[in-house]
């Protein structure tokens, strides 16, 4: 008779049940409290599997065998990183069966044991996660070269020649390197572009550029290379390869052993590409100049699953966990095509780049329509583009008294949200007509995802038909507007689009921080919770207090840089705006990156942590009021400052 | 974008040729709320709109008396106001001709500097 470990009668347990009871219970609250995973003692369809995880090193081949012991395996979920599974039978018996089966078994995975204990759960859901999709810009084209032309191109290379007039083989610490065409300089992270190697490329390599030509990979064939070899447990840093040094795209061929390149976006995003061997990356756009790339130093590779019908595997959708498994490395050559750039770089991602990274003059205070914009596309709208992501994930508690305005509104109204952000108020009052715009597409797609009506616009000029909205709010929004001009239109514009006896909500950063004497939230958050390396640049800028009598400025009016939960000094500033370090996580923390451009590497991350500078005008006491009594047909119902804000609720009057 | 918001804006033509992804979803049906956002609407812009979609069917050209009351009707105008949603495609200035893409379900109505 099986004994069933569930059974609370007091039956007669050997001292080696007794042990592996205890043994699972400690596991069972290991997962609880680490992993938040709670177990069930009634059983179920669905157990978790302690120690049986891809991050023990059991691969899912191993382990469904292992499950299959029990009966009909439905799904196992195997997380990259986690210690455990999640199984479901296919039936409770079976479930039940498994259990007594394998709890206490021990699997031998490459040289170490590991020892699998079993607890029941409520029963799992396979994750239905979105695919994740390629950083933009970035395509792979899988077989590009046949097995014989491999073998032709690793042969080609030859590590041992002592040839220095043609190729430069540097003995890195880590991969093996070799250059052909221009060197590539580790010491300033660029090409002697003056220098050339003579032989230029291989005559091997030769019939992949006409290809890569061909197949419109690449306008003009690359006249630089560089072959890395990567043996298993090597890898290369995260980079983004240098702006000044050359063009786009840059043509990454891999032979030899497959392997997982981690692309990451300065916000935190990251997607993981599987490069299968003989396949072409290409890198172009935000790929190539905005996102890092790098290869993590592993033996195994946490992959998705080959379905056995069709032997390719899915490049990138690493978001289904009952679909991965282990890969172990072996020996990668990559050749990377580039062409060398001769002109300064002048893409749309400064924030990278090493040719635009200095403007050559600090900004200062726009003194007509085009500079307003110019300094607001620059200061703002890019920006935002940039750190759309992470400004959206630190924007999740909607303001109580902005609730409250769009609770009280009448079932049925149409509201618009001028400068919706990630959409945190389009959901607020669910009986009313939300839509939103914000100038920032990044932000708008999230909306969208969000399933709220959004699109992508100018505040001062938001695509809707006049006197069509009941209410609208404007949150945080008409203090990026460069001049007083700009602000008043953008006010203008929430006017005209509200109907008569219409209501607007606006929010604007307020000069004063503290009222009645308390300090607002911005000021309260203690510096420890700033990122570090937060003051160390603000040392060097300009401090000068701005004026807000612009007629008698004769020269221009710098603006100065504002140093985060600080009272403001002036108020026209560049307040700055710290990304989330897109270094490798180990274990949970966050490994710094040293401002040192790493030895080993094609080219360096510019910046540690990427700093962004958004312009502000900061309201002060009153100046909110003045800009709406301006003008005509508003009546402003209340003004009150709110945690750090100036605010005012304008009603459009009947009679205009 | 769903279709109630293309006929609300300024910009109003939109053509079965530019909607290359049309996507119909079940929304939950609220007499209430629709009958309320009908007098915000410009009729004969939701009717060419929808018209050019392809998901015209049987919704009236003219505005009926009485759509409070009448369950049906408001049944014919939710589906065209809140489950009809354009994915890709693009919308048309009638005056200027000039067109605005839609992306994934987001309008760009952004204009350049010199149009502005």
């Amino acid at each position: 008779m099986e004994p069933c470990l569930e059974n609370v009668k007091a039956i007669r347990r050997s001292k080696e049940e007794k042990k592996l009871l205890r043994k699972q219970i400690k596991a069972s609250h290991t997962l609880l409290k680490h992993e938040g995973i709670s177990t069930v003692s009634k059983p179920t369809k669905s157990l978790v599997v302690a120690n049986g995880g891809l991050g023990n090193g059991v691969s899912r081949e191993q382990l469904q065998v292992v499950l299959g012991e029990g009966g009909d395996v439905e799904t196992l979920i195997m997380h990259p990183h986690k210690p455990y599974a999640l199984v479901t039978y296919r039936t409770e018996v079976s479930a039940q069966r498994g259990h007594v089966l394998l709890n206490g078994r021990q699997l031998q995975c490459g040289d170490q044991v590991v020892t699998l204990y079993l607890s029941y759960v409520d029963t799992v859901d396979s994750e239905s996660g979105v695919c994740a999709v390629l950083p933009p810009g970035l395509v792979l084209v899988e077989e590009f070269v046949s097995l014989e032309e491999e073998a032709l191109l690793l042969d080609a290379i030859d590590w041992k020649s002592h040839d220095e007039e043609v190729t430069v083989q540097k003995a890195l610490k880590h991969r093996r390197v070799k250059h052909y065409g221009y060197e590539f300089r580790y010491d300033n992270n660029n090409v002697d572009k003056d220098k050339p190697l003579p032989g230029g490329l291989p005559q091997a390599c030769v019939f992949v550029l006409e290809r890569c030509v061909r197949d419109r990979h690449v306008k003009v064939m690359p006249d630089q290379l560089t072959v890395n070899q990567y043996q298993a447990g090597q890898g290369i840093p995260p980079h983004v390869d240098t702006h000044s040094a050359f063009e786009e795209p840059i043509l990454s061929l891999s032979l030899g052993a497959k392997t997982v390149m981690d692309f990451r976006h300065p916000d935190g995003r990251s997607v993981a590409v599987v490069l299968p061997g003989r396949s072409l990356l290409v890198m172009k756009g935000e790929s190539r100049y905005l996102w890092t790339h790098g290869i993590t130093p592993r033996k195994f590779d946490v992959v998705p699953a080959c379905d056995p019908e069709s032997p390719v595997a899915v490049t990138s959708d690493f978001s289904n966990h009952s679909n991965l498994t282990l890969s172990r490395r072996g020996t990668r050559t990559s050749l990377t095509f580039r062409n060398v750039r001769r002109t300064p770089c002048d893409c749309a991602h400064p924030s990278a780049c090493d040719s635009q990274q200095a403007p050559p003059s600090p900004p200062s205070l726009p003194r007509s329509q085009t500079d307003a914009c110019r300094l607001e596309a620059e200061y703002v709208h890019s920006v935002y583009e940039e750190i759309a992501g992470h400004f959206s994930s630190t924007r999740h508690s909607p303001w109580p008294r902005v609730c409250h305005f769009l609770s009280s509104l009448e079932p049925g109204s149409i509201v618009a949200d001028v400068g919706c952000g990630n959409g945190k108020y389009l959901g607020v009052n669910p009986e009313v007509f939300a839509m939103g715009c914000d100038r920032s597409c990044a932000l708008v797609q999230i909306c969208s995802e969000r399933g709220f009506q959004a699109f992508v616009s100018d505040a001062l000029s938001v695509p809707l038909r006049s006197d069509i909205c009941d209410a609208c709010i404007s949150i945080a929004v008409i203090h990026h507007l460069s001049t007083q001009e700009r602000r008043q239109a953008a006010v203008e514009e929430l006017v005209r689009l509200l109907r008569p006896g219409g209501r607007a909500l606006i929010y604007v950063w307020a000069l004063e921080q503290e009222y009645n004497k308390q300090r607002s939230k911005y000021l309260k958050e203690t510096r420890e919770q700033a990122p570090p390396g937060n003051s160390t640049d603000d040392h060097n800028q300009e401090t000068k207090v701005n004026s807000t009598d612009d007629h008698n400025q004769e020269t221009r009016v710098k603006l100065s840089v504002h140093t985060n939960r600080t009272a403001f000094n002036s108020q026209d500033l560049l307040v700055p705006w710290h990304l989330k370090d897109g270094g490798i996580k180990k274990g949970g923390r966050v490994s710094k990156m040293t401002k040192d451009p790493p030895i080993d590497t094609k080219s360096p991350v510019l910046a540690p942590c990427p700093v962004f500078h958004r312009f502000y005008h900061v309201f002060q006491q009153g100046e909110l009021e003045e800009l709406c009594a301006r003008i005509t047909g508003v009546m402003v119902q209340c003004s009150y400052h709110d945690q750090g804000n100036w605010c005012v609720i304008l009603e459009k009057t009947r009679d205009r | 974008m769903c279709i109630c918001i293309l006929y609300l804006n300024v910009l109003s033509r939109i053509s079965g040729s530019q909607a290359t992804e049309v996507k119909v979803s079940e929304v939950e049906f609220n007499p209430n709320f629709v009958s309320r956002m009908i007098p915000k609407l410009e009729w004969s812009a939701l009717v060419q709109a929808a018209d050019g979609l392809g998901h015209l069917q049987d919704l009236p050209t003219e505005l009926i008396a009485d759509y409070e009351a009448n369950e049906d009707f408001l049944r014919k105008v939710h589906r065209v106001l809140l489950e009809v949603e354009v994915l890709e495609g693009c919308l048309q200035c009638p005056e200027s001709g000039r067109e605005f893409p839609i992306t994934r379900g987001v309008p760009n109505m952004l204009l350049n500097e010199e149009e502005a």
